[in-house]
């Protein structure tokens, strides 16, 4: 099913990230992410701290393994937009500017390492 | 002309010449003032022209909840409080179209929020 997502469902594999990679666009990246991402990847990506990520199916990825660290930028830009069906990853495309999109593709490479960054705030009440 | 009055109409004249400067330095250098209101999920005005090396002042409004403009290109960004005013001078230093953003989440239409720049020669 990865070989098939790679090669064949996620398009736009050749698009590359228009922003510069940099200490900027990092820290935009993280706070773009943690609008509306950290719910379900937690605040590091790698779902620190999200109470129900034993208990979804399809299970939710770390954003730090391979499966996802292989998708090309463009291809996490598509994936970013219009999310994966039937999975819960709903698409972004209008509820977050492309500015911010690119923005959390850079700070998906750069991901802080696993438990470091604590349990996101709606799950410590 | 009495000597007298010669050196007063002297002196009135450079008056007159070093305030005249005065005027034509402030009318270069005063930025021109632009207005934005920003509303869940819009900018009005969407579209602006701007001259390239015309110094500016935007203005930014929020009419609702809290909002941010941000257009990398030309290192402008900006924040403002639910129902408050901000503002920040810039001067275009490159012409093309330049597509601004909220960058404050604002809600489930912040994507859409864009403004877009023309600074022209």
């Amino acid at each position: 099913m990865t070989f098939v997502k790679h090669h064949v469902f996620i398009g736009n594999k050749n698009q590359k990230n228009p922003l510069a990679n940099n200490a900027e666009a990092l820290a935009d990246g993280k706070q773009a992410f943690s609008h509306y991402c950290v719910a379900c990847h937690g605040n590091d990506g790698q779902n620190t701290g999200v109470p129900f990520v034993d208990h979804i199916s399809p299970p939710i990825p770390s954003l730090a393994s391979p499966e996802v660290q292989s998708y090309s930028d463009g291809q996490l830009k598509t994936i970013l937009d219009y999310g994966i069906q039937p999975s819960g990853m709903p698409g972004s495309k209008g509820v977050l500017s492309d500015d911010e999109l690119w923005s959390i593709i850079i700070f998906l490479r750069h991901l802080p390492p696993a438990g470091s960054q604590g349990v996101p705030e709606m799950y410590t009440h | 002309m009495q000597p007298k009055f010669r050196r007063l109409a002297n002196a009135a004249l450079l008056l007159l010449v070093i305030s005249g400067a005065s005027v034509v330095t402030l009318a270069q250098s005063a930025p021109r003032r632009i207005e934005i209101t920003a509303s869940q999920f819009s900018f009005a005005p969407g579209d602006i022209t701007l001259k390239k090396g015309q110094p500016v002042l935007l203005v930014l409004k929020s009419q609702d909840v809290a909002h941010g403009l941000r257009v990398r290109e030309l290192n402008v960004a900006l924040k403002v409080n639910e129902h408050g005013t901000t503002q920040v001078q810039f001067t275009p230093q490159k012409a093309g179209d330049f597509v601004g953003h909220c960058f404050v989440f604002c809600g489930k239409g912040h994507g859409s929020m864009v403004l877009t720049f023309h600074v022209v020669n």
